[in-house]
């Protein structure tokens, strides 16, 4: 008789989800690090820049403002691969579910 | 022990199961939009490189220029469930912001810029058209996405 492994579908599904968030996540956390140690590095610079006349306070206000979009917009990315990762999730789910069901087959 | 019998119910469960479940939320990798984001990156850094000079001797070049953002943001706005890379654009095109938008205003309206701070607004629109580029390519690739369904 038919029969399909729900253990192994519960077990596979908890490794994908596992492998594919804690990917995720590590990638998300870097990102974020990344973009604060550049920002701070840089806003120093922009100082240094400004204190010797090479960039006026306009410009200055205007680099800081731009890091601010810019911060939005790697929110953005970050958005943006979390729903990859979620269709990766579901795409490997059906998978798996799939894979069990077509094994249970005779 | 959790093996159940194979019943016409359990399939059609798996099946609407997958139905549901094989619903995308976010477009697939675009060749064509990955190539747009690119090349307009290089094309606004070269452009951006004269902004220490009068606006008018590279007006034909800013237009040029304008109009391939304008037809690059088009492209991604008519793709379906893309509207996470349209908000990027929105933010890097806007001219009341402080990425390409703004820096192309303040160059029409104040001339010519110093040195350094084109310099530094360089790396921070470069960086802007990064995040397209990198959500682009990390989008899943249509053969994927067909594996999927």
């Amino acid at each position: 008789m038919a029969t399909i492994d729900w253990n192994l579908i519960e077990k596979q599904t908890a490794t994908l989800a596992e492998t594919l968030l804690n990917g995720f996540v590590k990638q998300a956390v870097n990102d974020a690090r990344d973009f604060k140690q550049r920002a701070e590095k840089q806003i120093a610079e922009w100082l240094v820049d400004l204190a010797k006349g090479d960039i006026t306070r306009k410009n200055f206000a205007s680099l800081v403002r731009g890091e601010r979009d810019l911060a939005e917009m790697h929110l953005l990315k970050q958005e943006g691969l979390s729903k990859v990762t979620l269709d990766t999730f579901t795409g490997g789910f059906i998978e798996i579910v799939l894979n069990a069901a077509l094994a249970a087959i005779p | 022990m959790s093996k159940h019998i194979i019943n016409p119910m359990r399939i059609s469960l798996l099946l609407l199961l997958g139905v549901f479940t094989g619903c995308s939320t976010i477009a697939t990798y675009d060749q064509e939009a990955y190539k747009n984001a690119t090349s307009l990156k290089v094309d606004t850094l070269v452009v951006m490189s004269k902004a220490n000079e009068a606006l008018s001797s590279h007006s034909s070049e800013v237009a040029k220029l304008t109009i391939a953002l304008d037809k690059a943001y088009e492209y991604d706005r008519n793709r379906p469930l893309n509207d996470i890379t349209v908000k990027m654009w929105d933010k890097l095109r806007n001219p009341n912001g402080d990425l390409l938008g703004g820096f192309l205003r303040e160059w029409k309206e104040d001339g010519p810029m110093l040195p350094k701070y084109v310099q530094h607004k360089k790396q921070q629109i470069s960086e802007g058209f990064d995040t397209i580029i990198q959500l682009e390519s990390g989008k899943m690739k249509p053969a994927e996405a067909e594996k999927k369904l």
